[in-house]
């Protein structure tokens, strides 16, 4: 007996030592130092203070607000309708979408924004094409401001609310759509008053995960505008590890901002799923639902990183 | 307008195979026709056929001389429920029975006190805030059945709908169907692979096989007279006999038949010796051995063994046959007007 | 269940996402074999030079090089750590379910630069002063691949019934060390090989971690890519398309495997 509980806490040392020293204690002194002061005397609100009042920063929290919100709105509704299409293909065809889908997710980082500035940038191919053609509404398109981040970054939403919401479609049962229409429903109103409510809380769940990846990438925005556009994530950056004079306080405590936003998506995430499951086990049966749930966040989660 | 619904050379293909063959059924106001058949013989599609789940390849299907053919479902007045029951997860009981209404443009009131004699009809009232998956199986089948009949179909079309509920549900829900379905005058279809269920709730029965109608018509009639071997072994514990074992059984028989049957009731079964007055009446004795026994509740099922031929002998269990053992020597009387003369099936 | 072909929309619709796709990657490809590409639809002339320039470029190889030793470090690090850690979790306290919820959404919960906050301030300076380091940088990479291995490791011990095994070798005699070794690893093996291979390909693509905590000293293809981005963009293009590449065939690796894996075990 004894000797069995000796060997079970050897195996587990390792890992907690590197989950603690890498993981855990980090986010410690991540928090500690959001609230000292930058001449390390002593403790204060003060550096909470100057972000919430500056108006520097509070661009740069604003900018990435918005350009996160919108990405997502249009990566889950263009998701949502890729979703449906991609449930009404043989699986295997499907399956090979979905491959393609998520291969082109390896791509996303520093090269995504490289492969967007050679198309669309100052001296990209198809601005330089639209200009020879007289399209000028597309000419005046600028990729380095809001609208082109929203555009890279819907690059990698779509992909990702794809993978996390088609699953959600097998959760709508053939019966119930000819249930339904025998009852005189038209496909509009199915979806209206049947399909779209059973997924709404997986909408929303994909919705709080894809904000929280948008808030924290890091990469796309850093290879595209660098620090030329007032983004949290590039900001933050900056000021830990920046060239010139750093301020490690200040970045301590954006990033606990940063971390506030994406954890609250997160568990807004985690508060749909369980919303998903209340329409029961019974209703929305898939075999399967460990092994391929958690492929799906594998695949989707490495996007993620290359942020 | 004797015939309210009504089946015209039905045809469906899958691929290569011929899943519906030439249909022809007709079906009264209010009666309710079983379709039974073992799984694959095309049941359930014909019904889905009907409700336009799924496209003819072939045929006409007319409800009061009116071709559906080109009617998407919610244009065909049918009404369906499901073997799975097919509630819809995020409504509750009331707003699932008064879903089609809703679709129809009913007013709230209307549809208010419309699915409120519905739940009285199927004893739900206090599930009425309920939503389903708090429901037994049962009783969603109730709800789904209160839901088709809330907008009033010209026909109701029932796939399994009990096949998935324990067995003593299923005789109460049967029952409440047929009632139902009795109130209403309701012209139904019902589907299933239970000739016992078939026996009970019909008016008439269609037996199908390989996408046909082997055979049609009332229980009772159906289960007296089955025209072929498919039929008779399906309908119960029919003994099907060969040509051969009819000889060495009955010594002679005048039919160019080459398939028998004999309902195991109308196999009488005697002790050792006995059957004079039997004989004397025209029945064919033969001796046998008991193999098995078993008490089936009301019924005493024995297998007997005779001239090489295994029998299903069934007694009504009134205390006459107590003690019956394997290995016991019987006398059999066969009465040849029992013995039914079979078509084979194919032909 | 849908055997009737998709419809036109769906097929359109899927269509236009493949394009959208795509695009990106087929101009990368063509601005790395492109001559000189300004305005015209296609480049007007092709060449191999700049997949020469880089493969005779030094830094290009040490970088190469320095993405494959430190995603192979950290990924058979990881291994060595998880692989007793997750089958401890999983046989004995599998009632650490909730816990498993966390982790795996830590990759959207921690972002990589509210990570590299924490441990820039915690290494800079004091007895760990490991700051710029590829140890820290290891240890940073451990953390960022640790939900996919854990997912993955502990999939693989439920999809083999591991308890049950276990049991039954403890049956025949065998102690729970032994057991692990020769019973459970080997069927456990195909499913750790592919999130291992996972863990590899999200790490070569790894950007934040490396360019906060190492950027200036240590250089991987990454980093190397973005600083050639803005000196010259058809080598850059170059470097992306054969990253891109590499990283492909690793996937079709490992969707062969998982398709084997999957195969053999019915869970």
């Amino acid at each position: 007996m004894k000797q069995k509980s000796r060997g079970v806490i050897l195996a587990l040392i390792p890992f907690a030592l590197m989950v603690l020293a890498f993981q855990l204690v980090p986010v410690l002194s991540m928090l500690t130092g959001s609230f000292q002061k930058a001449d390390g005397t002593g403790l204060t609100l003060g550096n909470y203070l100057h972000a919430l009042q500056s108006a520097y920063y509070m661009q740069a929290i604003k900018n990435s607000l918005l350009i996160s919100l919108t990405s997502s709105l249009i990566g889950i509704i263009v998701g949502l309708f890729c979703a449906y299409c991609i449930t009404r293909f043989t699986p295997r065809v499907r399956d090979r979408l979905l491959m393609l889908s998520n291969m082109t997710s390896n791509f996303a980082g520093v090269p995504l924004a490289f492969a967007y500035i050679i198309l669309l940038g100052n001296n990209g191919v198809f601005t330089l094409l639209f200009k020879q053609w007289g399209w000028s509404v597309f000419t005046d398109f600028d990729l380095y401001s809001w609208s082109g981040l929203i555009l890279v970054y819907v690059y990698f939403q779509v992909p990702l609310a794809l993978l996390l919401l088609y699953p959600s479609f097998y959760g709508i049962r053939e019966q119930w759509r000819e249930a339904a229409s025998l009852l005189g429903a038209g496909p509009w109103q199915f979806w209206k008053t049947i399909g779209l409510p059973i997924l709404t809380p997986a909408i929303f769940g994909t919705l709080g995960i894809l904000f929280a990846n948008a808030m924290g990438a890091y990469a796309t925005a850093y290879a595209l505008v660098g620090g030329n556009y007032n983004l949290l994530a590039v900001r933050i950056g900056s000021l830990v590890a920046g060239d010139v004079v750093t301020q490690p306080e200040m970045g301590s405590t954006l990033a606990v901002l940063l971390g506030l936003t994406t954890i609250l998506a997160v568990y807004l995430n985690h508060l749909m799923v369980r919303r998903t499951e209340r329409f029961g086990a019974k209703a929305l049966s898939k075999p399967d639902v460990k092994t391929k749930s958690s492929r799906r966040l594998w695949t989707a989660a490495s996007e993620e990183v290359g942020q | 307008m004797n015939d309210y619904l009504k089946l015209q050379g039905i045809l469906k293909m899958f691929g290569e195979t011929c899943v519906l063959d030439n249909i022809d059924l007709e079906i009264r106001e209010g009666e309710l026709v079983t379709l039974l058949g073992p799984s694959g013989c095309g049941k359930s599609t014909l019904l889905r056929c009907i409700a336009g789940l799924s496209e003819l390849d072939g045929g006409r299907i007319l409800l009061e001389n009116k071709d559906l053919a080109n009617l998407p479902p919610r244009k065909r007045e049918v009404g369906m429920v499901f073997q799975s029951y097919a509630l819809f997860p995020n409504l509750t009981v009331s707003q699932n029975i008064e879903y089609g209404m809703k679709m129809r443009g009913l007013s709230k009131a209307a549809r208010r006190s419309r699915c409120e004699e519905l739940l009285v009809l199927v004893d739900l009232e206090e599930k009425r805030d309920v939503y389903p998956q708090s429901l037994s199986g049962g009783q969603q089948q109730r709800v789904a059945l209160a839901r088709s009949l809330a907008v009033q179909p010209k026909v109701l079309l029932l796939d399994e709908p009990l096949s998935a509920l324990d067995a003593k549900i299923r005789k109460n829900l049967r029952a409440e169907i047929r009632d139902i379905q009795k109130r209403f005058n309701m012209t139904t279809l019902f589907v299933t692979h239970d000739q016992e269920e078939a026996l009970i709730l019909s008016d008439r029965i269609c037996i199908m096989n390989g996408g046909r109608i082997v055979q049609d018509g009332t229980p009772e009639g159906l289960y007296t007279a089955p025209r072929t071997e498919f039929v008779a072994r399906f309908m119960g514990s029919y003994n099907v006999l060969t040509r051969p074992e009819v000889m060495a059984l009955f010594h002679g028989i005048d039919s160019g038949m080459d398939s028998f049957a004999i309902r195991p009731e109308a196999v009488t079964l005697l002790h050792d010796g006995a059957g004079q007055q039997e004989a004397a009446a025209g029945a064919q004795l033969v001796n046998g051995v008991i193999k098995s026994v078993s008490v089936l509740g009301n019924i005493i099922r024995c297998t007997v063994e005779a001239e090489g031929i295994r029998l299903t002998v069934d007694l009504l269990n009134d205390g006459r046959w107590l003690g019956a053992r394997e290995g016991d020597k019987v006398t059999l009387a066969l009465n040849p007007s029992e013995l039914l003369h079979l078509e084979r099936e194919g032909a | 269940m849908n055997i009737r072909k998709a419809g036109f929309a769906p097929r359109t619709f899927m269509l236009m996402l493949m394009v959208y796709l795509l695009l990106p990657l087929l101009a990368t490809g063509i601005y790395a074999f492109a001559q000189d590409w300004q305005n015209t639809l296609l480049p007007q002339a092709w060449t191999l030079n700049w997949f020469g320039e880089m493969f005779k470029d030094i830094r290009f190889l040490e970088a190469l090089w320095t993405s494959l030793y430190l995603c192979l470090i950290s990924v058979v690090l990881s291994l060595a750590v998880m692989l007793p850690a997750v089958f401890v979790i999983t046989i004995y306290f599998p009632r650490w379910e909730s816990f498993m919820k966390v982790i795996v959404v830590l990759p959207y919960a921690v972002p990589g630069v509210v990570a590299a906050v924490g441990l820039i301030r915690t290494y800079s300076s004091g007895l760990f002063d490991i700051a710029g380091t590829a140890y820290l940088l290891v240890g940073a990479y451990f953390v960022v691949i640790l939900p996919y291995m854990y997912q993955g490791i502990r999939n693989s011990l439920l999809t083999v019934n591991a308890v049950e095994l276990l049991h039954a070798a403890e049956l025949l005699g065998a102690r729970r060390r032994t057991a692990f070794m020769n019973v459970i690893l080997p069927n456990i093996w195909p499913g750790v090989i592919v999130s291992t291979l996972l863990s590899f390909s999200v790490l070569f693509g790894e950007f934040v971690l490396t360019n906060m905590l190492v950027g200036g000293h240590i250089q991987t293809i990454q980093v190397y890519l973005y600083q050639r981005m803005g000196e010259s963009g058809h080598l850059a293009s170059a470097i992306a398309i054969s990253y891109f590449l590499f990283i492909l065939v690793l996937s079709m690796v490992l969707m062969k495997l998982g398709k084997k894996m999957g195969g053999g075990v019915k869970g």
